[in-house]
């Protein structure tokens, strides 16, 4: 039993503790709702190139204000 | 029945990445936008350093090659992070880099910088002015 480990945690998705990394490095950005953006739909991968998986887990969009980029999504293997 | 010694992984694995990607909207974009680094590089095991960055892949490499900033910028990540993927899907053009478990998932200021400038030209190749 180790006294100094908290009671109480707080449960964070992936793209939540992505966020806040990106919010750590000065990036404005926020959690969106899984599944309600529309680059969520179709395909994840061009299939261009030969790594791409056959199986991936979407695990929903961050949204990012004031860059170039305009969304970043979550993505795992299988 | 043996068995198998080498079984297939199956299910989610905790192999993690992040798509950067610029929204193309109604615009249908084709292969001109795939892209992908071929790095050039000094050193071994841990000291591995990336000496020089080529891209190769469709037209956006021209746009990609002649930005020697970007290439600079490329240099200074660590070897994993140098390896950059740019790929077009039907709603969106996505620049990624490998794979990471969730011990190292994270993006440095470095490397969002990196892939900021990188969605500046597909946003000029696209005809909308960057950010």
């Amino acid at each position: 039993m180790h006294d100094s480990e908290s009671d109480i945690f707080s449960q964070t998705s992936t793209r939540e503790e992505f966020c806040n990394s990106l919010e750590k490095i000065g990036v404005d950005a926020e959690v969106a709702q899984i599944g309600t953006d529309e680059i969520e739909e179709g395909d994840y991968y061009s299939k261009h190139f030969t790594h791409s998986p056959a199986m991936v887990t979407n695990h929903g969009c961050i949204r990012v204000k004031g860059y170039n980029i305009d969304v970043v999504q979550i993505i795992q293997k299988g | 029945m043996s068995k198998d010694p080498n079984p297939l992984p199956w299910g989610a694995q905790d192999r993690f990445q992040a798509h950067f990607i610029v929204k193309t909207g109604s615009q249908r974009v084709n292969s001109e936008f795939l892209a992908k680094t071929k790095l050039k590089t000094e050193g071994h095991f841990a000291a591995k350093k990336v000496a020089n960055v080529e891209w190769i892949g469709g037209n956006i490499t021209l746009m990609l090659n002649a930005d020697s900033e970007l290439a600079n910028m490329i240099s200074k990540l660590p070897y994993n992070d140098a390896k950059i993927w740019v790929e077009p899907t039907r709603n969106g053009i996505r620049i990624h880099g490998g794979w990471k478990s969730s011990y190292e998932f994270r993006v440095s200021k470095e490397l969002f910088g990196v892939y900021d400038r990188i969605a500046s030209h597909v946003k000029r190749a696209l005809g909308s002015p960057p950010v």
